[in-house]
């Protein structure tokens, strides 16, 4: 969820439950309020009666006060001075209903004789009143909410805007890359300090990238010449017939400074592709680039008795570095041979999606996501452990992916061309 | 044969002068641009082994100067750098081959003697060993004048053996020397195997000498004496 919505959500949650709880208090109050004043003002009234029934002569000659009912009884005997204020329902002849009235009754001696005195005043209802402030306050809460809502919308893009410009560079920051990165400025403190430590990071990160890749260039070439003398020298210790012992040493030097150089050799490639050394691009025919590979492997896939079973595509062409193309077929078909069995199987597919190879054999003894690592080599002693990791640097470089499972017996290795543009040539009706 | 090797690192220098003189050639050395101009300008050489990073500038810039003069010495470049670029770089330029460090010292003395024999007799360029003939370029070779077919792999084998006589020549460089990349294949050492057996076969049957002989556990040597 975006963290816009996140906090639009928490605000108008908060916003309906703050209005819900304002709105009952509000009706509470006004409620209670109208009610107060209802009672006070006919207290008030019960003067105005008792001073006007004080100045009445005759109490056939009343005059009734307009809007309240007025009921004045002679009573036998004056019982009582208390003023009972009571709320009772009168039925009402017009609305035909009873309505609600508040009823203020008292006893009052006018000139020796006792009289019961009734006020009764109609009340609106409570009911409508709270109905009607419900309404009126939720049509205000939901404008509220409305403006609210887009309101913030509009006030957390512009705050947020810098930050996410910043997210967006990092998504795009690619270490190989590398290159200056620049985040906006933004008036708020917080995102410069991030921006400003974001800087540093990817600055450190590239430039540690950048050292980490020069030292393992450097490293590999200058060990090339060393390698060249050990060699040299060996080779010619050889030549003046040592011992047969003496011979057995230096053979198995020999095969360390193989190993070394083939290492070497491996380590200079990745680093070659990651500096996109290899950009020159051609329309590359796949099967028959495949086939050309298969020829050249065809004494060790005859002299083990591999079968080989090819579905290729003739239309599938693809846009790669030739010398990449070469690199990544060859590592991949001879893997697929080394680690073939006697009497196995290999399996050639290609299609528009991609290439599938597959060569039967025991499974792995490391974990299979773990194939494509730098010098994961399983039970392969005398490997460098640097094809795959190859492969798999020249699939990135490519924008394909490739996958790695082993079903059914078989080590599968599928490379698609996702991002990857693929020509299908007119096929010649 | 005379050749002049142009190579800044003493050690290696040393190595190649002293494998190239075993292998019967007059070797002369350079170890910066300037000395090696000199020695190109004053000097006739069969063949030029040049190292492309030099003290004192590339050795590119010593192609380019022959060219120049019109000097057609033939010029093996020696490069740290393993990349298609210098490679073609090289080759264009007018180098006639090129070898990547860490290089098999037979493998150098194979690649002198074959872009000295392009470049020195156009016609008859064949290798001529006793009653051995090989031509180049051609599966073939003659014993005692007798046209024998081979295959590419015992093309190459034979003509890399012939190329070092009297020198022991490891597996590994045979199988760096026949299939480059694939020289680590499980069993590309048996195919050496068969591949010396078809070969001695072939020279022995059309009464060759035997000249191709096994040493246990190192690998073969081309005796010539």
């Amino acid at each position: 969820m975006k963290l816009l919505n996140i906090t639009n959500r928490y605000y108008i949650i908060i916003a309906l439950v703050l209005l819900l709880l304002s709105s009952a208090f509000l009706a509470y109050r006004v409620v209670y309020v109208v009610d107060n004043e209802v009672s006070e003002h006919m207290l008030f009234e019960k003067l105005e009666i008792e001073k006007q029934l004080a100045l009445q002569e005759d109490l056939q000659n009343i005059h009734f006060i307009v809007g309240d009912r007025l009921e004045i009884k002679p009573i036998e005997k004056f019982t009582s001075f208390r003023v009972s204020i009571k709320d009772t329902v009168i039925y009402d002849l017009y609305e035909k209903e009873k309505v609600p009235y508040r009823l203020l009754s008292y006893q009052q001696l006018v000139k020796g004789k006792s009289y019961n005195i009734k006020l009764a005043r109609r009340l609106t209802e409570n009911k409508q009143l709270v109905s009607g402030i419900f309404i009126s306050l939720l049509l205000v809460s939901i404008d509220i909410i409305i403006c609210f809502y887009f309101l913030n919308r509009w006030f957390s893009s512009r705050v947020w805007n810098p930050f996410y410009k910043a997210l967006n560079i990092l998504k795009n920051f690619d270490v190989q890359k590398g290159g200056n990165v620049k985040f906006q400025k933004s008036k708020v403190d917080e995102f410069n300090t991030l921006n400003a430590e974001l800087a540093k990071l990817t600055d450190k990160v590239t430039r540690d990238y950048r050292n980490l890749r020069e030292f393992t260039e450097n490293m590999s070439h200058e060990t090339q010449t060393p390698l060249a003398i050990i060699r040299s020298k060996l080779e010619i210790l050889l030549q003046n017939s040592p011992s047969e012992e003496n011979a057995k040493q230096i053979l198995s030097t020999l095969d360390s400074v193989n190993r070394l150089s083939k290492m070497n050799k491996g380590l200079i490639m990745l680093t070659r592709i990651e500096n996109e050394q290899y950009s020159g691009q051609q329309e590359i025919h796949l099967g028959t680039l495949i086939h050309k590979h298969l020829e050249d492997l065809e004494l060790f896939i005859t002299s083990r008795d591999i079968q080989v079973h090819t579905t290729i595509d003739n239309n599938v062409h693809i846009r790669m570095n030739p010398h990449l193309a070469g690199i990544l077929f060859t590592n991949m078909l001879s893997n697929s041979i080394k680690y073939n069995k006697n009497h196995g199987d290999l399996f050639i597919e290609v299609s528009q999606d991609g290439i599938k190879i597959a060569n039967s054999g025991e499974p792995l003894i490391i974990p299979g996501q773990e194939v494509f690592e730098r010098f994961k080599k399983g039970d392969a002693p005398d490997s460098v452990g640097l094809g795959l990791a190859i492969v798999k640097k020249i699939i990135d470089h490519q924008d394909y992916t490739i996958h790695y499972e082993y079903v059914n017996n078989l080590h599968t290795f599928s490379i698609r061309f996702e991002k990857a543009s693929i020509h299908i040539e007119e096929i010649e009706a | 044969m005379k050749i002049l090797i142009i190579e800044d690192e003493k050690q290696l220098l040393e190595s190649i002068m002293t494998f190239l003189k075993e292998s019967g050639m007059n070797c002369d050395k350079a170890s910066s641009l300037a000395e090696a101009v000199e020695k190109i300008d004053t000097s006739e050489y069969d063949c030029i082994v040049l190292d492309i990073g030099l003290p004192d500038g590339s050795g590119l810039k010593i192609i380019d100067e022959m060219q120049k003069k019109d000097n057609q010495t033939a010029i093996v470049i020696v490069s740290a750098k393993n990349s298609l670029d210098d490679r073609l770089v090289g080759l264009n330029f007018g180098a006639d081959d090129y070898i990547t460090k860490p290089f098999h010292m037979p493998e150098l003395v194979a690649r002198i003697k074959s872009v000295v024999r392009r470049r020195t007799v156009q016609e008859k360029n064949e290798i001529c060993f006793n009653e051995l003939r090989v031509v180049p370029n051609e599966m073939l070779m003659y014993v005692n004048n007798k046209m024998i077919s081979l295959t590419k792999k015992e093309h190459e084998l034979l003509v890399y053996l012939i190329s070092n006589p009297n020198k022991v020549l490891t597996k590994e460089s045979i199988a760096e020397f026949l299939w480059g990349d694939h020289a680590d294949m499980a069993d590309s050492f048996d195919f050496i195997y068969s591949h010396i057996k078809n070969l001695r076969k072939k020279i022995t049957d059309n009464g060759g000498n035997d000249y191709l002989k096994s040493i246990y556990g190192v690998g073969y040597k081309f005796v010539a004496e």
